[in-house]
């Protein structure tokens, strides 16, 4: 059995990562049945989970459902961008929402490929382009019960969750409905399918 | 069935950017059940006590006839240990001079203890008579020729010699070390003051042995008996310290610090690029005490970081739960700038044990300040750590007139017995004190 740390490496130890060591928020996705899995607050809205409950006492998310599908709508932000951007750079006039699929154990968030390197998973680039945003900007990370966290990895002009800045380095879980925002206008909200 | 449990003592909080995680960690075997004997000795045989065999060594060159008594005592010390010997061990005597002759038993391969084998093999010990060189190196080839005749055994020899190594080069006698690693324990015992500390320390050290003094020819038996009893009382094979360190991250040092202090960092041996094992010979039931010193890469305010992870193998078979070394980096000083106690003891206890031999080294060379200044630390770091052995050995090469400063004049009257004792036990530590 592997399971995978904060920072994407597959370990086969379920405490410490036993690449880089750093401690395991949660388990693989194939041992979700064991109790301290079944004790986790619930994926979607984060609701503390009572008992063996099936259903979530808030959102009524279903526990014992297959993984959750995530996928990440990508939007321009009018309020924001009047709110915090630099006055030389124009609001784009037809930003078409862009959607994207959120699987796997690290997904990308960042414009275009640098020479060599595969793209980013939610790539930004292509007009209109959002000019404040980095090549390699942020990363979700899969958790052990399925959800997805943020990292920013040392962006140029950082990285917002619901308008608080994330720290270097801080892993931030994510829920139903939270909204990232990076850029100048980029928000990327993250929601079930 | 011996299983290991492990302790580990350390400050886990680093500064920002700090990178230097240091621990103590303590491991206990527990052989055969909390009614065996404490340090194994008034045990019985563990009924699942791997088959050993047990090779004695005794210099026989012509010195050991200077005076007579040593090669007296020798003998007698050797028959003590014979008699110590079980049955069922597989074992051998060797007399070393300028070459390595098999005494007992008569054919290049060991015997079976019994009655009747000990009694023969005591026989052909009275008659040993000393003449010739010494050349240790050619001994312990002789000793490993003989063990490789019973594959599977836990092996140990204990070294007797009065002289230094004339008859062979130290390259020789490195090569031969390089053979044996391993191969078998041996602990290692030098009588009078013509045999060279530094030199048995290295061959004890590399066969994972002890090495002492016997001043005087008349405690040679019973040291000899305490050495087979406690190689008697091992009930493992070879074990060995097992490391895993994070990426990016590099082991400074791994050091016993207890029951004495021995150097690991270089002996080990990789199992794969993040994990190595140090290997730490039998145990029987006892505890010991290490010193891991491990650089990571530092990571964020507030993170974790597993440094290290600890376990004790026999082979690849992991024996007992494992021990976890961790990192955590915080911007409050109150917490990042404690020392543990138990780290502060064993660095003090290993720079002690590094004052005494360059305190002596200084003293030899004529250097007397330098020898002053490291002999006075050597006095303060003993007093400080309440280790009364060394203290008491300290005074015999110096006289004291503060301890807490570390304030000493070098004695004249010196004798050498006294400086070699000294520089033998340097190694012996002190546990810390630790509330029950």
């Amino acid at each position: 059995m592997s399971f995978i740390c904060p920072d994407g490496h597959s370990s086969a130890t379920p405490d410490y990562c036993d690449q880089c060591g750093v401690p395991m928020i949660a388990r693989e996705e194939d041992d979700d049945t064991s109790p301290a899995t079944r004790q986790r607050p619930c994926p979607v809205c984060g609701e503390p989970r009572s008992g063996d409950d099936r259903f979530c006492e808030r959102c009524g998310h279903d526990f014992t459902a297959s993984p959750l599908a995530w996928e990440a709508i990508v939007t321009a932000d009018r309020a924001r961008f009047d709110r915090t951007a630099r006055p030389d750079l124009a609001f784009p006039s037809d930003f078409e929402q862009r959607r994207f699929a959120v699987t796997g154990t690290e997904v990308w968030i960042g414009k275009g490929r640098p020479s060599g390197e595969s793209p980013p998973e939610i790539d930004l680039s292509g007009p209109p382009e959002d000019p404040c945003v980095s090549r390699r900007h942020a990363v979700l990370l899969r958790q052990g019960d399925g959800t997805y966290a943020l990292k920013d990895k040392r962006s140029t002009n950082g990285t917002f969750v619901n308008d608080s800045p994330v720290e270097d380095d801080a892993l931030v879980p994510l829920a139903e409905g939270d909204r990232i925002q990076i850029g100048a206008w980029t928000t990327i909200t993250l929601k079930t399918r | 069935m011996t299983t290991f449990t492990a302790a580990v003592y350390q400050n886990e909080y680093l500064p920002p950017d700090g990178s230097e995680v240091n621990a103590i960690v303590t491991v206990t075997s527990d052989v055969g059940g909390p009614d065996a004997g404490v340090g194994g000795r008034d045990a019985g045989a563990p009924a699942s006590a791997p088959e050993t065999a047990e090779i004695v060594i005794i210099d026989t060159s012509g010195s050991m006839a200077v005076p007579r008594r040593k090669i007296k005592a020798a003998r007698e010390a050797t028959s003590a240990a014979i008699d110590c010997i079980r049955d069922g061990v597989a074992f051998g005597v060797i007399a070393g001079t300028d070459r390595a002759q098999l005494i007992y038993p008569s054919s290049p391969e060991l015997a079976t203890a019994t009655a009747a084998t000990r009694e023969e093999a005591k026989r052909w010990v009275r008659s040993l008579k000393a003449g010739g060189g010494t050349a240790i190196g050619s001994w312990l080839t002789l000793a490993l020729g003989l063990f490789e005749t019973v594959p599977g055994r836990v092996c140990h020899a204990i070294l007797l010699t009065d002289g230094e190594n004339q008859n062979e080069t130290p390259q020789e006698l490195d090569a031969v070390l390089a053979r044996c690693e391993g191969r078998f324990q041996c602990d290692c015992r030098g009588v009078g003051t013509d045999w060279q500390v530094s030199e048995l320390r290295r061959i004890a050290s590399v066969l994972l042995g002890t090495v002492n003094i016997i001043p005087d020819p008349a405690e040679m038996a019973d040291d000899f008996r305490l050495m087979i009893e406690s190689a008697m009382s091992k009930a493992t094979g070879s074990i060995s310290l097992r490391l895993w360190t994070p990426q990016g991250a590099h082991v400074a040092f791994v050091r016993q610090v207890a029951p004495t202090i021995e150097e690991l960092t270089d002996r080990a041996v990789e199992v794969n690029a993040l994990t190595s094992d140090y290997p730490t010979g039998a145990w029987g039931r006892e505890s010991r005490d290490y010193h891991l010193c491990i650089k990571v890469q530092p990571r964020g305010l507030g993170e974790e970081m597993l440094a290290g992870r600890v376990t004790l193998v026999e082979g690849d078979s992991v024996l007992g739960q494992d021990a976890k070394i961790r990192a955590i980096w915080t911007e409050d000083r109150q917490l990042s700038t404690r020392i543990n106690r138990e780290v502060a003891h064993y660095t003090g206890q290993a720079e002690l044990a590094e004052c005494i031999q360059e305190g002596l080294e200084a003293r030899r060379a004529g250097d007397e300040a330098n020898a002053t200044f490291k002999l006075g630390r050597a006095v303060q770091l003993a007093s400080e750590s309440g280790n009364e052995g060394t203290m008491r050995l300290l005074r015999a090469v110096v006289d004291v007139e503060d301890a807490s400063t570390g304030t000493v004049h070098l004695r004249r009257d010196v004798a050498e017995v006294d400086e070699m004792t000294l520089d033998t036990r340097s190694t012996k530590t002190v546990r810390v004190g630790r509330p029950a």
